[in-house]
């Protein structure tokens, strides 16, 4: 199995976002953080590679992404006041693409600040 | 880290929200003016209860529950040598000679912090509290030198404040139904639009609100097409119609997340996951939807909201 | 291939002045001529041609304007929408415009190039996310240095040699083009909550590095990098009465250096107090023409709502005071820090009038327009938008006369500006608009329309009225293509990003890494802005 080493890691659990972690990974999941903190070895734990989850759902079914990314953009596009919500747990280049998209759709886009 | 000799922590429990807080950023590292580290330094904590973070503090200060606002406003009038109501002070369930202290050290110190949690900014008084330390630290700034910063819970809420600025002009619950944006909290922010049933559709980006939020609001997240992008097939994914899963940020998706103090830091990932990330999957949608004929804004046509 | 015929042609850096003649454009580049089939022409007749504007001081992206947007939602309600279209972000400008908006209302004006004046190190990295999302126009960054301890604490130390490797290896980290010098000294001491007001006493926590000991240093080390663009300063005092003798003394320690002063109208003030304060515009202007090392720019400012932000901590804590108006303020670890404070500049107030004056007062009497550029210090003194307004107050005596008669009678006595009959030509708005600030910033490719430069072009509608001649150009192109046209975005194209890679010793990592790993709360190796992200960058190596 391929161990993996990342120096200078990111951890994103809390707001401090601490970036001087050691990652040691084998196959598809972490096994030994160094500095985390015990939220942030327990978030790098938590999530592995593996496929544990369908690509996707469509009304609880397993679909493609493909065929789930088309009902999204269905029911948004027909959508008059859709909702972009969360974006807390995503990185600054998917916000970016959020803000982008909910333009198209005349939507509102909001995070957990407003809470 | 490498300046302050005076913190204050109010409302909050970093010791079990953000562990390494203390030890990083603030109590105990030695700083370039603070080469003491920790005894160098005074930690005072104001909070309702008593937390482990108590175990850090030099002082613990407990306040009545809804009171910190009462409590922050006399401490304003006692930087200004203002006289304060001795029977209001006792609401508090602090001393007047405990504020005293507190206001003297404040001015004492030669560089203070404050930082202010969610047991400060999401409990009575919400922002009127966060006005109210803000308006403290500032008044101090005609003794020494005084900053704040709130503590923020999630890992990239900053970066979603710091975002929609840029592209959109204002930090959340922005309004684009118009084709340009507008702000008005409490009436575009999420929970009031979805308890007043006023979205027809939802797409949820790495939340989980069919968990967290009141039940009318999730009663209407489970009424009108929902999606949800998220690593896991979480409570709100069960009452979408549409969910995808997604690559983890910092683990197995790359990119840019900012500190809650505004820098921004690259994520290494050190997993290649099976799963598309959150950008990727938002950007295919957008293609779709781009593909069909364009929305016309309200400006051009019938009000879109209506 | 494109040509642009019969219009009056304003290109001073080739000698050209209104003469009637056709500019060509092949591939992004003006040519001397083009020929064959598939040439669009664009009639200009009865119009003029100038070469793209070009800002060689504004704030249009990162950690300070972002946090401003924030703070004035008030101001975000009132101000110009940009509406979503298949072509076009939504946004909305003011006096703090979204990205998008930015770019789309620098284009709407004629300007295809600007210099964003103030990047902190630590947080460049944001300053090019947000100049990645500003569409249309090029775009560089001046890098925060006077105020920066790993600089400071070597200059205490008198490492000259190992300070320069230090700005140098800073320079390349945080991807910039130039180096800022932000009230040397101050902003450091007002992380202690103190400023630096005097050139020749040691900064609070240091021994023997004074104001002025950081300016002839800097100065010196941006000379032996050869960066293009000389130090890039704004002087201690900024805004306060008798602020003249700082700026004098600041000036005198350049001599032997080029050096760009920066929104100089900030810092040319007599007087004690403020019931006493005086324009020192001819004074500032007597020995600025008489010293060709230095340029400047004007950061003049008109009436009306501003928000105010910069690296000097010290003074916005003044103005907060002053004013009792809404206050922020960033310390940024260990290299600066930063205050925001929304203002509105009002005709009645003698202060306001005064300062009103003096940017105009610089702007006439410095008389090398080689050397005096148009800025407002966006959004200072006044939003980059309304440029056209200061156009029209300097190519019109009588309306400004009328202008000045309207201001306080008090003021009138402080200030020279009724006085003065200069009138500037349409050659000399191309020097101070485009030509200057481009050689200033040392972009041979800018500010001019000869062979081999970008094809950036603002085509104006010839009009007596020359606010709204300025302010709505007939056609705007970027890299010869069509931007612009009748006021209204018709194409959005990417900007490129301009940086330098000055050259430096590799081992000055090793002295930084365990400097890093001491005093900042970031990692060493995730400190340094990616190539990635700096949107089509175009590098210039030096040193």
């Amino acid at each position: 199995m391929t161990h993996t080493v990342v120096k200078n890691a990111t951890c994103t659990f809390c707001g401090c976002v601490c970036d001087d972690m050691e990652l040691h990974a084998e196959g598809d999941r972490i096994v030994k953080t160094k500095l985390a903190c015990g939220l942030g070895e327990a978030w790098f734990k938590n999530h592995t590679a593996e496929h544990l989850y369908p690509d996707a759902l469509i009304d609880g079914q397993p679909s493609s992404v493909e065929e789930a990314v088309q009902a999204a953009a269905d029911y948004l596009y027909e959508a008059d006041m859709p909702l972009v919500y969360g974006l807390s747990n995503i990185t600054c280049e998917a916000q970016r693409a959020a803000v982008a998209l909910a333009e198209r759709i005349g939507g509102v886009v909001d995070s957990h600040t407003s809470l | 880290m490498n300046r302050a000799d005076f913190i204050i922590y109010w409302g909050g429990n970093p010791a079990d929200c953000h562990p390494r807080h203390f030890t990083k950023y603030t109590l105990t590292p030695k700083g370039k003016h603070v080469p003491m580290g920790r005894k160098g330094r005074t930690m005072v904590l104001v909070d309702v209860r008593e937390t482990p973070s108590v175990r850090a503090a030099d002082i613990f200060l407990q306040v009545r529950p809804g009171k910190d606002f009462e409590v922050i406003t006399t401490l304003r009038a006692l930087v200004k040598n203002q006289p304060v109501d001795q029977a209001r002070v006792a609401e508090t369930g602090l001393t007047l000679a405990q504020l005293q202290d507190l206001v003297g050290r404040m001015k004492n110190a030669r560089f203070g912090v404050i930082f202010f949690g969610m047991g400060l900014s999401m409990t009575r008084g919400k922002h009127m509290n966060s006005a109210a330390v803000l308006a403290l630290v500032a008044e101090l700034n005609a003794f020494t030198k005084f900053v704040c910063m709130p503590m923020r819970g999630h890992g990239n809420v900053t970066g979603a404040d710091v975002v929609m600025r840029w592209t959109t002009g204002f930090p959340f619950g922005v309004n684009l139904c118009r084709g340009y944006p507008r702000f008005n909290p409490g009436e575009f922010s999420t929970v009031d639009l979805l308890v007043r049933g006023d979205n027809d559709a939802a797409l949820i980006l790495g939340a989980d609100p069919g968990a967290t939020m009141p039940q009318p609001a999730i009663d209407h997240l489970a009424r009108i097409p929902t999606i949800v992008l998220d690593p896991k097939v979480t409570r709100t994914s069960r009452l979408a119609r549409v969910h995808i899963t997604t690559a983890a940020m910092g683990i197995s998706a790359p990119g840019t997340v900012y500190r809650m103090d505004e820098i921004p830091l690259p994520l290494r990932p050190i997993l290649q996951s099976p799963y598309p990330t959150d950008e990727v999957v938002i950007r295919r949608i957008h293609e779709q939807v781009k593909a069909k004929p364009a929305w016309l804004p309200a400006s051009f046509k019938k009000v879109p909201c209506a | 291939m494109l040509r642009i015929t019969g219009g009056r042609v304003y290109d001073p850096a080739n000698g050209i002045h209104g003469e009637v003649k056709d500019v060509c454009i092949s591939d992004g580049r003006i040519v001397a001529e083009v020929e064959g089939t598939g040439v669009r022409t664009i009639d200009a007749s009865g119009m003029v041609v100038f070469p793209g504007g070009v800002d060689v001081h504004t704030h249009v992206a990162g950690a300070a304007l972002n946090f401003a947007r924030a703070m004035t939602p008030e101001n975000q309600r009132e101000a110009v929408k940009f509406i979503h279209s298949p072509e076009l972000r939504a946004g909305i400008g003011g006096i703090t415009p979204t990205t998008f908006a930015t770019g789309y209302l620098y284009a709407g004006l004629g300007y295809t190039t600007v210099n964003e004046a103030a990047v902190p190190i630590l947080s460049a990295r944001h300053t090019h996310e947000e100049l990645r999302d500003t569409p249309i126009v090029d775009k560089s960054c001046c890098v925060l240095m006077a105020n920066n301890e790993l600089v400071l604490d070597l200059l205490e130390e008198g490492e000259t040699e190992r300070a320069k490797q230090v700005v140098a290896w800073l320079i390349w980290a945080a991807k910039g083009y130039g180096v800022k010098a932000v009230n040397p000294g101050g902003v450091a001491a007002w992380k202690w909550g103190k400023d630096a007001k005097i050139l020749s006493e040691p900064v609070e926590g240091y021994s023997k590095v004074t104001p002025a000991k950081i300016i002839a240093s800097l100065a010196a080390i941006v000379n032996d990098l050869q960066l293009p663009h000389p130090l890039h300063i704004h002087c201690n005092n900024l805004g306060a009465p008798g602020n003249i003798s700082t700026t004098l003394e600041t000036m005198k320690l350049l001599e032997g250096y080029r050096a760009h002063m920066a929104h100089l109208q900030f810092h040319a003030y007599g007087g004690d107090g403020w019931n006493s304060l005086r324009s020192e515009a001819a004074t500032l202007a007597e020995y600025f023409n008489a010293h060709p090392n230095l340029t400047a720019d004007a950061g003049a400012i008109l009436f009306g709502n501003s928000v105010t932000i910069t690296a000097d901590g010290p003074w916005q804590h003044l103005l907060y005071q002053l004013t009792g108006h809404k206050w922020g303020n960033l310390d940024v670890e260990n290299e600066t820090g930063c205050g925001i404070v929304p203002y509105v500049y009002k005709g009645s107030n003698l202060v306001n009038a005064v300062q009103w004056a003096v940017g105009l007062e610089l702007l006439l009497l410095i008389n090398d327009p080689w050397r005096i550029f148009l800025t407002t210090d966006h959004p200072n003194g006044a939003c980059f938008w309304r440029y056209p307004e200061i156009i029209h107050l300097l190519m019109d005596v009588d309306f400004r006369r009328e202008r000045v008669r309207k201001l306080p009678a008090k003021a009138l006595k402080r200030i020279v500006l009724g006085d003065l009959d200069r009138e500037y030509t349409l050659s000399e708005i191309a020097v101070i608009t485009s030509a200057g600030p481009a050689r200033a910033l040392g972009l041979s490719r800018k500010g001019h329309l000869g062979p081999g430069a970008d094809a950036d072009v603002a085509i104006y509608n010839e009009n007596p009225d020359r606010e709204l001649m300025f302010r709505y150009p007939r056609y705007v192109l970027k890299g010869g293509q069509v931007v612009v046209e009748e006021g209204a975005i018709r194409k959005v194209v990417d900007g490129r990003e301009f940086i330098v890679h000055p050259s430096f010793d590799e081992n000055i990592e090793e002295y930084l890494r365990p400097l890093f790993e001491q005093y900042y709360t970031m990692s060493f190796d995730n400190y340094p802005v990616e190539m990635h992200r700096v949107e089509g960058a175009d590098i210039r190596e030096c040193g």
